[in-house]
């Protein structure tokens, strides 16, 4: 973090996350960094936030810190319901019902395009062959970027996660652009903004290319050209994005107890 | 008359596990329920060569791909979340020991869901369009590949979609929270994808935290989503899932997680976890002991202990499980 700062590029990205969470939203939250954003939205500004895990425990705050997964203990202590993966990602997500997920990523491309699954030299090729690192693979972050109405990604900004194609696609955003998901008749709308420890993304409406929509107090339109490996362009309408209020920071710091968002 | 079904952990790897067989273990959450104890042994019988079904990687498929007894794998997750990747199972896939066949935490469940129904295929909405349609580590030269998704028209809108082929293990081993000596089975917390998996499964066996009396069963049918009649055996193990957590039971164990994904990231550090924490103890009591008195104790004060409130007066003693078990192992 920055001298200058009182607060983590980290927690700036996961207030920027939250504020794209509406009060009275149905919403689903990946596993980490995505679901301290979103229970930052529901501790702030939208307490009938409707929240599940992929877990399906629903209806839960977590207590004593960040959870360690979408089931622990931590997350089960006030559900008011536990169900099941076909229920979460199924009835509430791929049916269409669900308004709004956050996902991570290790690489994410220009068309918002998701990598979750591993790290080659160069391309794949036509043989499948093993990768250089296998990552974590698509959990529910796929389901989630079928079916939710739309979906933000949140992810560190450097440019070996923000490539011109990913390596290997493990979430749909925009495919090649344009209207590509139309070609699947997926349920949900795409991915509506990548937010970044730099900045924040927005698709082109025509195109669907993500583009600078906005920066942060602490960094500038420069350094997100430069952490980015597209040549990103910069939207008629960017701006700085207010910093985090007093409020805001606070009522992170109440969610994320263990400070998980304030080791980097 | 239902039968009593409670046998020790040894018979049952014994009886229902094989070299090469298609091995599904449930919840296979990678943080909570999982039947982990279940695979230290099937090390310790030595089988090998399996097909792991795990909805998601658990400590239990990070240490079987370590020790190198899974030759194929199919998963929708492969990592133990906040607790990072799992090593074991890395090592697996980038040496290219192990296949590691993926889906997503939906199109897996699906998928058991179409062997539970005895579908030809299911539907799929979700993971169509992406590289876990187009790229298959079981077929790795047919790419795009048309074999492990393939593409089929909905009859109704002559919309393309894709079609997941069902999923039938061989076996699955299935932690719950609580079952009574014939197989009904209560869980706390998620059910995830068990309720499928139980009837998917060509056998089921039920790895259960703590036995309880039948009265239990009848006082919360509402809650018996898994049922003695596809269960054909019942293992009562304390801290099954361990080092993973239990709700209502114990919690995770931060330190060990941490350790035995470490331990499993190399191969001397894998050996040195069979010897110690597989081949470590003999029965139960052993087995607590190897994790530690004090550490069950700090691991069973868990905020989610309420959630086992209803349900403690119906706990089976030590002893009267044993008693139970001489039945079941007869007959």
């Amino acid at each position: 973090m920055s001298q200058a700062l009182d607060y983590t590029r980290q927690e700036m990205m996961a207030i920027a996350t939250g504020r794209e969470v509406k009060d009275g939203e149905l919403a689903i939250f990946g596993v980490g960094l995505s679901m301290l954003a979103g229970y930052f939205a529901q501790a702030n500004h939208a307490p009938h936030l409707r929240t599940m895990t992929e877990g399906g425990v629903y209806g839960a705050t977590p207590v004593g810190g960040l959870p360690w997964g979408i089931e622990c203990n931590r997350i089960s202590t006030n559900a008011t319901s536990f169900t099941s993966a076909i229920d979460a990602l199924g009835f509430l997500v791929a049916s269409g019902r669900c308004d709004v997920g956050v996902i991570g990523a290790a690489q994410v491309d220009k068309f918002g395009n998701v990598n979750t699954t591993g790290i080659w030299d160069g391309e794949i090729g036509a043989h499948y062959r093993p990768p250089k690192i296998r990552l974590p693979g698509a959990g529910g972050a796929n389901d989630i970027a079928c079916g939710a109405k739309r979906f933000i990604i949140m992810v560190t900004h450097e440019p070996k996660r923000f490539a011109e194609k990913v390596t290997y696609l493990s979430s749909p955003g925009y495919l090649d652009g344009g209207n590509a998901r139309d070609r699947f008749g997926f349920v949900g709308g795409g991915p509506s903004a990548i937010i970044t420890t730099l900045g924040i993304l927005r698709p082109d409406p025509q195109t669907k290319e993500f583009q600078l929509d906005g920066w942060f107090p602490f960094s500038s339109i420069d350094e997100i050209k430069a952490h980015t490996g597209w040549d990103l362009k910069v939207s008629p309408d960017a701006r700085v994005i207010a910093e985090p209020s007093a409020t805001e920071l606070a009522n992170l710091r109440k969610v994320d107890e263990t400070g998980a968002l304030r080791k980097h | 008359m239902a039968q009593i079904k409670l046998i020790s952990l040894q018979d049952a790897v014994q009886r229902y596990s094989w070299d090469g067989m298609q091995y599904a273990s449930g919840a296979a959450l990678p943080i909570g329920s999982d039947a982990i104890v279940f695979g230290r042994e099937l090390l310790r019988q030595g089988r090998r060569d399996l097909h792991a079904v795990f909805h998601c990687s658990s400590q239990q498929l990070n240490l079987l791909a370590a020790a190198g007894v899974v030759t194929k794998a199919e998963c929708g997750f492969s990592a133990l979340e906040v607790f990072g990747f799992a090593n074991g199972l890395r090592r697996a896939v980038e040496s290219g020991r192990m296949a590691l066949e993926d889906y997503s935490n939906l199109g897996l469940p699906l998928r058991l869901l179409g062997g539970a129904l005895n579908w030809p295929f299911v539907p799929a909405t979700v993971n169509i369009g992406s590289d876990l349609q187009y790229r298959s580590a079981f077929a790795p030269d047919d790419y795009p590949s048309q074999s492990k998704i393939p593409t089929v028209v909905d009859p109704f809108t002559g919309r393309q979609i894709g079609a997941f082929s069902p999923l039938k293990p061989d076996l699955a081993a299935i932690h719950v929270t609580l079952a009574d000596p014939f197989g009904n089975c209560i869980m706390l917390g998620t059910e995830w994808s068990r309720v499928e998996l139980s009837r998917a499964a060509k056998k089921v066996v039920i790895i259960a935290d703590a036995i309880v009396d039948t009265d239990c069963i009848r006082q919360y049918p509402n809650l018996v989503r898994i049922p003695d009649i596809v269960v054909e055996a019942v293992v009562h193990w304390p801290f099954a899932a361990w080092p993973q957590s239990s709700p209502g039971m114990y919690d995770v164990d931060e330190a060990h997680m941490k350790f035995m994904n470490k331990a499993l990231a190399t191969e001397d550090g894998t050996a040195a976890y069979i010897r110690d924490f597989v081949d470590g103890y003999h029965d139960v009591d052993s087995y607590l002991d190897m994790i530690g008195r004090d550490k069950l104790a700090e691991l069973s004060a868990s905020t989610t202990s309420f959630l086992l409130d209803p349900y403690r007066r119906w706990i089976l003693t030590p002893e009267q499980v044993a008693a139970l078990q001489v039945t079941g192992a007869a007959a």
